[in-house]
C-alpha cells in the first residue's frame, strides 16, 4: 500500500535527502564554530547568571529548627 | 564606561505565577489521583458525567501540563529573564494580562473539559474559542518577552533565553497547526485534516508539546537555576550551544514515533524512529551538562534539598530521554504501545523532570523574593524523599503492568489460539499494579502538600520585595570586530535568533508533514468506505464527548495477536471521513475499530448502563445518563454542512434531510432494542441509540457481512 502512496505523491525522495544534508551541515557548522570560540568568551557567557551573585546563599541549617 | 542606570525587577508577577503553580499543581495532581483510583474502583466515577474517567483524564493532563508546568515555566522565566537581561519586564500591563489571561484559560478548561466539550486531540482538547484565547495570551507573552529582550542592558543572550525563544516560536507554530478547525457552533468544531493526516499533525503537535512545553523551557530553567543554586557556572557553555541547536532541530521530527505500526505510511514512521534515536545525543549532552555543573560540589547535594530536587530532576530527564528513543524502536514499540509502559514513561518526565525542577526553583526563588530564608530545610528534605518514593511507587508498578499486559495480549497457546482471549483477563491481572500506582501518586501528592506548607510558612515569615532595585551600565553600542564568532553575532540579535529557530523547526515540520498533505488525493480510497450517517455522526460526537478514546484505541495493528483478537488490521483508507481521528493511544479497554456487528444492539445498551452486567469485574464506568438523556441533534444540519465544506462528500441539500434520516435510523435501532426485551419510553430519542449506531458502524466498511446475516 505504502508504495502506491509514495508513487502517487510524486518524487519525494529529495525531501529525505534534503533533511539529511541540512541536519548534517547544521550540526557540523555548530560543532566547528563552537570549538573555535575563545575560552574567555565562553567563560563570560557562562557566568551571566551569576553576575548578580546574591549574598543569600543557601544555608544548611534553617532558622526554624535552630 | 557607560553610565550606570537604576531600575527595578518586578517580583510581584513572579510571586503571582508561583502561587498559581502551587494551586494548580494541587488541582492537577488531585485530578490525577482521582483518575488513578477510578481505574481500580469504578465507584470513584461517582455516577455523574462530569466526574467520569473519560472527562477527568484530559482535565488531569491539561491541568498538569498547562496549569502546573505552564505557570511553573512563567514563574521561572519572569524571574530569570529580567535578571539575565538586566532589565525589568517590558510592560507591567502585559505581564498582568498574561497572568490573568492564562488563569482564565485554565478556568475555562476546568469548566469545559468536565462538560465534555473537547476536540479529542490529546493535550489540545480545548475547543476553538479557548484556542483563540490561548493564541492571544501567548502573543502577549511573546511581545512582553521580546520587548524585554530588545530593551535589555546585557548585550549577550544567555543560553537559557535561547531556549525560551525557541519555546515561544515553536509552541506558536504547533498550536496553530494542530488547531486548524472549522466551527460548527460556539463549542463544537471539526478539524481541517481527517484520518491519517489528522493523526500525523496531532502527534507532530503532541510530541512537540512534550518537547517544547515540557522540555525546552525547563532546559532554559535548568541552565539558569542549577548554576544559581550550585553557585557555579554551567559545566560547558560549548556543550550548551550544541545542545540547543541539535535538540531543537531533531526534536521536531520525532512525532511519528507515536504512530508506529499504525496506518501512517512507513516512510514517516521510519523518519520518526531515526530522529528519535538521534535525540539521545543532545538530550544526554544537556543532562550531563547539568549534572557535571555540580562537579566538585556533590558534598553540597547531601545537605541542600534544592540541589537534591534538581539532581533528581536532571537524572529523570536523562532516564526519560533514554527511554523515549528506545520506545521509538519498532520492535520495542510493538510491546510498549497502548500499554501502561507509556504512562510510566511520561510520568518519569512530568513527576521527575518537571515536578522536581519546579519544586527546586520554587524553594530557591520564593525565599529570595520574600527576603527571607526557607522555613524548614527538614520539611524540604521530607518533601524530597516522600516525592522520590512516590515516583518509584508510581513508575515501577506501571512498567510491570505494561509488560505484563502486553505479553498477555500476545500470548498464544501451543494450538495457536490466544491464551487470554478475553481482554478483561489482561486488565484484572494488573489491577494490583494500578493500586500501587495510586499509592505512589498519593505519596507524591502528600510530599507536594508538605512543600506547599513549607512555602506558605516561608512566605509568611518574609515580605515580598515587589520591585527589587537593581543597577547596571546602559547597553553600549557593540562594535563587531573582524572574525568574531558567528554565535556571538547571533546571540546579540534576538530577532535573528527567533527567525533561525523558526526555520530550523519549520524544516522538520514541513518535510514531515508536506508529503502527507500531498498524499491527500492518494490515501488509497476504498470504494466501500462511506461518510457517517447523521445518527452515527452524532454517536461519534458522543464518543468524543465522553472521552472514550482515553481507554479505547481504534487502530488494529498488523500483528497476528491483534488480528486474531480484533479482526482485520486497520487501513488508512478507512479513516478518510474521521474528523477528528480517534485512534487513541492507550488500551485500558480493548480496541474498538472492528467492534461493529460483533454484539447485538441490546448488548451495547446493557453494557453502557452497567458494564459489569455484560463483563463481570470490568473497570469501565457506567454511563446511565446516555440511557436517560434525549439526543440533542439540533446542530446536525450545521455539522453536515461544515463537514461538506471540509471535503466529506455529503450530497448538496443533505443537511435538510439529515434530521429525518437520523430519526429513521434511530427508530430501527430502538425497534431492535425492543425486540431484545429492552423496555423504555421513547428509546429512539435517547443518546444511547446514537452511540449504538456509531459503535455498530465501526470498522464495518471493509468487513464482510457475517454469513448468518446474509
Amino acid at each position: 500500500m505504502y508504495k502506491y502512496i509514495l508513487e502517487g505523491a510524486g518524487d519525494i525522495n529529495w525531501m529525505a535527502i534534503f533533511a539529511l544534508v541540512t541536519f548534517f551541515l547544521l550540526f557540523v557548522i555548530v560543532l566547528i564554530t563552537t570549538y573555535r570560540t575563545q575560552p574567555s568568551t565562553l567563560n563570560r557567557l557562562a557566568n551571566l547568571p551569576l553576575d548578580d551573585r546574591d549574598p543569600l546563599t543557601f544555608e544548611t541549617a534553617d532558622r526554624h529548627e535552630k | 564606561m557607560a553610565q550606570i542606570e537604576k531600575f527595578s525587577y518586578d517580583n510581584a508577577i513572579v510571586r503571582n505565577f508561583a502561587y498559581a503553580t502551587l494551586i494548580f499543581g494541587a488541582v492537577g495532581m488531585l485530578a490525577g489521583l482521582l483518575a488513578a483510583l477510578q481505574l481500580v474502583y469504578p465507584v470513584f466515577n461517582f455516577g455523574t458525567p462530569e466526574t467520569t474517567f473519560g472527562r477527568i483524564r484530559p482535565l488531569h493532563t491539561n491541568a498538569a501540563i498547562f496549569a502546573f508546568v505552564g505557570n511553573g515555566i512563567f514563574t521561572g522565566v519572569y524571574y530569570s529573564l529580567q535578571r539575565l537581561l538586566k532589565a525589568p519586564m517590558y510592560s507591567k500591563t502585559l505581564s498582568n494580562i498574561h497572568f490573568w489571561g492564562w488563569q482564565a484559560i485554565i478556568l475555562a478548561a476546568a469548566i469545559t473539559l468536565p462538560l465534555g466539550i473537547t476536540s479529542a486531540h490529546e493535550y489540545a482538547e480545548l475547543e476553538w474559542p479557548i484556542d483563540l484565547a490561548i493564541a492571544a495570551i501567548w502573543v502577549v507573552f511573546g511581545i512582553n518577552m521580546f520587548g524585554t529582550i530588545l530593551k535589555r542592558r546585557e548585550e549577550h543572550l544567555y543560553v537559557a533565553i535561547w531556549f525560551y525563544i525557541a519555546t515561544w516560536i515553536t509552541v506558536t507554530v504547533l498550536h496553530i497547526g494542530n488547531n486548524l478547525e472549522l466551527p460548527v457552533n460556539m463549542w463544537k468544531s471539526y478539524p481541517v485534516f481527517a484520518g491519517v493526516q489528522d493523526a500525523l499533525v496531532q502527534w507532530w503537535y503532541g510530541h512537540n508539546a512534550v518537547a517544547f512545553f515540557l522540555t525546552t523551557p525547563y532546559l532554559g530553567l535548568m541552565y539558569y537555576y542549577l548554576p544559581k543554586a550550585a553557585n557555579r557556572p554551567v559545566y560547558s557553555y560549548k556543550l550548551s550551544i550544541i545542545h540547543f541547536w541539535a535538540l531543537i532541530f531533531i526534536y521536531i521530527w520525532a512525532g511519528p514515533h507515536h504512530l508506529l505500526y499504525t496506518s501512517l505510511p512507513d516512510w514517516a514512521q521510519s523518519l520518526g524512529t531515526v530522529f528519535s534515536i538521534m535525540l539521545i545525543a543532545p538530550s544526554w549532552g544537556g543532562m550531563l551538562n547539568g549534572l557535571l555543573t555540580l562537579r566538585g560540589a556533590w558534598d553540597r547535594v547531601r545537605n541542600d534539598p534544592i540541589l537534591k530536587f534538581m539532581v533528581v530532576a536532571v537524572t529523570a530527564y536523562g532516564m526519560a530521554t533514554f527511554e523515549g528513543p528506545m520506545l521509538s524502536i519498532k520492535s520495542v514499540n510493538a510491546i510498549s504501545h497502548f500499554t501502561d509502559w507509556t504512562i510510566g514513561h511520561v510520568h518519569v518526565g512530568t513527576l521527575g523532570w518537571n515536578g522536581f525542577l519546579t519544586f527546586g526553583v520554587l524553594y530557591w526563588l520564593l525565599p529570595r523574593i520574600f527576603q527571607t530564608k526557607l522555613y524548614s530545610v527538614k520539611l524540604a528534605n521530607a518533601h524530597f524523599w516522600i516525592g522520590t518514593l512516590g515516583m518509584l511507587f508510581y513508575v515501577i508498578p506501571l512498567y510491570w503492568a505494561g509488560w505484563t499486559q502486553s505479553l498477555m495480549w500476545k500470548q498464544f497457546t501451543p494450538d495457536g489460539f490466544l491464551q487470554y482471549g478475553n481482554f478483561l483477563e489482561t486488565v484484572t491481572q494488573i489491577l494490583p499494579m494500578y493500586m500501587l500506582r495510586a499509592v505512589g501518586g498519593a505519596l507524591y501528592l502528600g510530599g507536594f502538600f508538605v512543600g506547599v506548607y513549607n512555602l506558605i510558612k516561608t512566605v509568611r515569615s518574609g515580605e515580598l520585595q515587589k520591585y527589587e532595585p537593581a543597577e547596571a551600565p546602559a547597553r553600549a553600542k557593540y562594535v563587531a570586530h573582524k572574525g568574531e564568532h558567528w554565535h556571538r553575532w547571533i546571540e546579540r540579535r534576538p530577532v535573528q535568533l527567533l527567525i533561525g529557530s523558526a526555520i530550523v523547526i519549520l524544516i522538520g515540520g514541513l518535510v514531515e508533514i508536506f508529503p502527507m498533505l500531498m498524499v491527500d488525493e492518494n490515501v488509497p480510497k476504498i470504494a466501500s468506505v462511506k461518510p457517517y450517517t447523521p445518527l452515527e455522526l452524532e454517536g461519534r460526537d458522543l464518543y468524543i464527548r465522553e472521552g472514550c478514546l482515553g481507554c479505547h484505541s481504534q487502530m488494529v495493528r498488523p500483528f497476528r495477536s491483534e488480528t486474531e483478537r480484533y479482526g482485520e488490521y486497520s487501513k488508512s483508507g478507512e479513516f478518510i471521513y474521521d474528523r477528528p481521528f480517534l485512534w487513541g493511544s492507550k488500551r485500558t479497554g480493548p480496541d474498538l475499530h472492528r467492534l461493529g456487528g460483533k454484539y447485538p444492539d441490546s448488548w451495547h445498551y446493557n453494557h453502557m448502563l452497567d458494564p459489569e452486567s455484560m463483563s463481570p469485574n470490568s473497570i469501565m464506568p457506567p454511563y446511565p445518563w446516555m440511557i436517560e438523556d434525549n439526543l440533542d441533534y439540533s446542530q446536525i444540519a450545521n455539522k453536515i454542512s461544515v463537514l461538506r465544506k471540509l471535503g466529506t462528500p455529503y450530497p448538496e441539500g443533505f443537511e435538510e434531510e439529515a434530521a429525518a434520516d437520523l430519526e429513521r435510523q434511530a427508530a430501527k435501532i430502538a425497534e431492535s432494542l425492543r425486540n431484545d426485551g429492552i423496555e423504555g419510553e421513547e428509546l429512539e430519542k435517547k443518546e444511547i441509540v446514537a452511540l449504538i449506531a456509531y459503535l455498530q458502524r465501526l470498522g464495518t466498511d471493509i468487513k464482510p457481512i457475517p454469513q448468518a446475516e446474509k
